[in-house]
């Protein structure tokens, strides 16, 4: 779930601006800070977590992680829940913006996969932080007409036959992690920097242009200007059954960039006991089935709600696979000094690609 | 004069040529408009349901309604603002003139992108805020320093001794201008006015920034299309608009004359 | 823009103050108290809210010396804002010049308002429109080999000519404009007489007509050239992997790593550059008249 920068750029820098503090709020109402459109917001969940508790939920929205920080920073003790990408849990708890949880109250806390909820990024000094919801992946995703059978490598991007038919995303943070799995190296700690370089410049003159919102993917895609690039799990799988495009999705055998978000409570919360009963129907699998049969969902860190998927849906039967836990990287935090680092290397190899 | 006779008509031919370079895309645009795949995927399906939809969609129709507002709103007072400026650079010789003519580029010249952001800070600042009159304070300002080229540029064809003609006939300053100046000027003057609109119109960064929290505009409004799915709706309303004001324009062009014919 | 018709103008700054001062302190609230917080910022080394620290420095303009990269990039740019203004004045001034001359009464007025009608869609909307065009397999390409007895591929999309074309197509209507306000000024006896006294068609355009439009010219050719070597949009999208240009890296400070310092002092460097530009060629044109 993630925005075209400039869209993005722009809701941040209008909160930076209008932060201020906001009415007080009745004590039965649940205050939800989440993306728009990503599941918390939909009517019938909102409908049924009100009807089952009796909390009011009202929602607000962020548009990228910077903005998300900015709110919670500057509004405390408005919100009770909000969503946290894994990779950003450590600022926030650095930064005293949330708060321990009480993993006791939830009922389905215990059904999240172990290797998520023990999940070094949301866990400090044995208290958890934040309670992981749902993932996907980074990876890679095809024009159905131009294969006969689906790839497995990474390397078919540098396959001469795709030139001028390869597609990737403008951002310089998944380009250099996507250099580092082609080049053998952790995402999360790359060492060769070198290395990363020499494949993402050998890759520049395979490439048609650069996407930057799902929309541009499958334009691409339908008037078959493209081979492969690189793509989210969730939007190819939209892509392929909603819009019935020519796409499907391939984790290659060097891996993926996978991703993880989590519910935390914000320090100051009015009303933990409803962030409480929010985030354990959100992990709920009720919630998550009727979540992906009516709009298409990422996968969910719990168990038994993937379990509860029919048996050849997309997010148990490719995403679930052992064979695919093993091969994803999942994002941890980036500094500041990266990003500027990442930025400076992926707009020298733009220049020079003339 | 037979060669004047050809020499016209491909003059004639190539102003076709170039409101074919013009309307190419805008044709497109069109066409899509009427095309089933949302991905503007040919071959050509025909289909009205992207009219159907987007009559009802109140929000992109709320949102247009919005920018129309603003746009007119823009160009009357920036027309009338940098018409007036024009002529006082026009007229007057001082110091400092040079400075205030170059002070006109930091607008254009500077990413709007940035100037919008400088804008919601600063209006922040000063408690202006936003709303209605933050949007047409930074939209005005956007659309002033083309209004003032190109009124300028107009001016720069006038004949000084025409006013001075008019003022040793007795008429005052008020009558000079009225009746000499700005009859003389109108073609700038309503190509100012034309750009004004086109600014405020397409002017994104600045909405966004500046408008109240559920009342957006249509550019706004479509690039948040962008990011939630693009559906031709955008492409059905564009069509509309300039269906419209292409009839509003040659209604105009028939009964009034600006194109400073003697 | 002293001319040497102005000399009748009277002087003084007092008697131009009520006409000036409405613009120009509205320029000033909107736009020039605004850019100055920006020139503030220029100087930090880092954004003042949020509770980060932050120092003056010089770092943010000195980062554009230290690094080829970005006067790379701004060179690329200026190449293809002066590209962008040629291919205007190559279409828009014959346009212009048939409009002010050969046409005539309603049609001439048509002609002006269908000119500027283009602009009125979005930006965003018309270069998708210009994609479909100008992709393999896309309007042009599909037309061309209809008509061609041969094959031929047309590939223009994602090329430094898409950018152009992309561009040239949205700022053309102001060379026409500018041009059209000037050359309709040039009185028809003027050229009549030129012609009478046995200048061919050649000189009569050279030492009447261009020398007199002159200042419509320079005005299209400023409201081109400026914002088109700050532009973002149309690289980015018509140019793809060629499309990375100075306007790209400031919106990619200001946009993906939240750099405001940084994307600040590499616009006001822009500016800097754009207007010596300015005002040496403005001086140049003008005696070239």
């Amino acid at each position: 779930m993630r925005m075209p920068r400039l869209t993005a750029f722009l809701t941040a820098t209008a909160v930076f601006v209008s932060a201020f503090t906001l009415a007080a709020q009745a004590a039965e109402e649940v205050h939800v800070l989440n993306w728009k459109g990503y599941g918390a917001d939909e009517p019938w969940a909102v409908a049924n977590f009100e009807k089952a508790t009796g909390f009011k939920v009202v929602n607000d929205f962020f548009n990228s992680e910077q903005e998300m920080l900015t709110k919670i920073r500057t509004n405390p003790g408005l919100y009770d829940v909000v969503m946290i990408n894994a990779a950003f849990n450590d600022q926030a708890m650095a930064g005293k913006l949330i708060q321990p949880i009480d993993v006791s109250k939830l009922s389905n806390y215990a059904d999240i996969a172990k290797d998520k909820a023990g999940s070094p990024m949301l866990n400090h000094d044995g208290k958890v932080y934040g309670v992981p919801w749902v993932w996907g992946l980074t990876a890679l995703a095809i024009n159905d007409k131009s294969f006969d059978k689906p790839p497995t490598s990474i390397a078919e991007m540098w396959d001469p036959a795709h030139k001028g038919r390869v597609i990737i995303r403008d951002d310089a943070v998944e380009a250099v992690q996507f250099g580092a799995i082609a080049s053998g190296q952790n995402i999360n700690d790359i060492k060769d920097m070198d290395a990363v370089k020499a494949k993402l410049t050998s890759l520049m003159p395979q490439i048609k242009t650069f996407w930057s919102s799902e929309n541009d993917w499958n334009q691409m895609v339908a008037s078959n200007q493209i081979d492969i690039g690189t793509y989210w799990s969730g939007s190819a799988d939209r892509a392929k059954t909603h819009f019935k495009l020519p796409v499907s999705l391939v984790i290659p055998q060097e891996g993926a960039v996978a991703w993880l978000d989590a519910f935390s409570i914000p320090v100051g919360s009015k009303n933990v006991a409803g962030a409480e009963a929010f985030i354990n129907y959100m992990i709920d699998p009720k919630f998550y089935v009727e979540w992906v049969t009516k709009v298409g969902a990422p996968v969910s860190a719990n168990t038994k709600a993937v379990e509860a998927l029919p048996e050849d849906a997309f997010n148990r039967k490719v995403m679930g696979s052992p064979d695919v836990a093993k091969r994803i990287q999942f994002q941890a935090p980036v500094t500041d000094e990266q990003r500027e680092k990442y930025l400076a290397l992926w707009q020298e190899l733009k220049v020079n690609v003339k | 004069m037979a060669t004047t006779r050809v020499l016209e008509w491909l003059g004639r031919f190539y102003i076709v040529l170039l409101l074919g370079f013009l309307y190419l895309p805008i044709v497109i645009m069109a066409a899509m408009s009427f095309n089933a795949s949302p991905f503007y995927q040919l071959p050509f399906e025909w289909t009205t349901d992207w009219y159907i939809s987007l009559w009802q969609n109140d929000q992109l129709i709320a949102a247009t309604w919005n920018s129309i507002e603003i746009a007119i709103i823009t160009t009357l007072i920036s027309t009338a603002l940098g018409s007036m400026a024009s002529l006082a650079l026009y007229r007057y010789e001082f110091r400092g003139k040079k400075f205030l003519q170059a002070l006109l580029f930091p607008p254009i010249a500077i990413p709007w992108l940035i100037t919008g952001t400088a804008m919601l800070i600063f209006f922040f600042g000063v408690g202006i805020g936003r709303g209605l009159i933050a949007i047409l304070l930074g939209h005005v300002a956007l659309a002033l320093p083309y209004v003032i080229v190109v009124v300028s540029a107009r001016l720069q064809t006038f004949a000084p001794e025409l006013e001075e003609a008019a003022r040793s006939l007795g008429a005052n300053q008020w009558q000079v201008t009225m009746r000499v100046t700005l009859p003389w000027i109108m073609p700038g003057v309503i190509a100012g006015g034309l750009f004004a609109f086109a600014v405020s119109f397409d002017q994104f960064v600045v909405s966004y920034f500046l408008s109240t929290p559920g009342q957006t505009t249509l550019p706004v409004e479509i690039y948040a299309a962008i990011r939630k799915g693009f559906t031709p709706e955008i492409n059905a309303v564009s069509t509309i608009i300039i269906v419209v004001s292409m009839a509003l324009m040659l209604l105009t062009a028939r009964f009034f004359k600006f194109g400073g014919e003697k | 823009m002293a001319d040497q018709r102005a000399i009748g103008s009277r002087r003084g700054l007092r008697p131009a103050l009520p006409l000036l001062l409405p613009a120009y302190l509205w320029l000033t609230v909107a736009i020039f108290l605004p850019l100055s917080a920006m020139v503030f910022f220029s100087f930090m080394t880092d954004l003042p809210l949020a509770g980060k620290e932050w120092a003056f420095t010089l770092g943010n303009y000195a980062a554009f010396f230290s690094q080829s990269l970005y006067s790379t990039l701004l060179f690329a740019s200026l190449r293809l804002g002066l590209e962008v203004t040629l291919w205007c004045i190559v279409i828009g001034y014959p346009a212009a010049y048939v409009l002010a001359k050969v046409l005539k009464g309603r049609s001439r007025e048509a002609i002006f308002l269908l000119v500027i009608l283009p602009f009125w869609s979005n930006g965003l909307v018309r270069i998708f429109s210009w994609a479909m065009v100008l992709r393999e397999g896309g309007i042009l390409d599909t037309a061309l080999n209809a008509v061609l007895p041969f094959k031929i591929n047309i590939d223009l999309m994602y090329s430094y000519p898409a950018v152009i074309i992309g561009l040239v197509h949205s700022y053309v209507p102001y060379m026409v404009l500018t041009c059209y306000l000037t050359l309709q000024a040039i009185d028809d006896s003027l050229i009549e007489a030129g012609r009478s006294l046995g200048a061919s068609r050649r000189q009569v355009l050279w030492r009447v007509i261009i020398p007199l439009s002159m200042p419509g010219l320079i005005a299209g050719a400023a409201l081109i050239f400026v914002p088109v070597v700050g532009s973002f949009m149309e690289p980015r999208i018509l140019g793809g992997r060629t499309g990375t240009f100075y306007g790209t890296v400031i919106e990619d400070q200001f946009v993906a790593v939240f750099n405001w310092p940084l994307g600040a002092a590499l616009s006001f460097i822009l500016l800097a550059v754009v207007l010596i530009i300015l005002a040496l060629a403005a001086p140049v044109l003008r005696r070239a008249a």
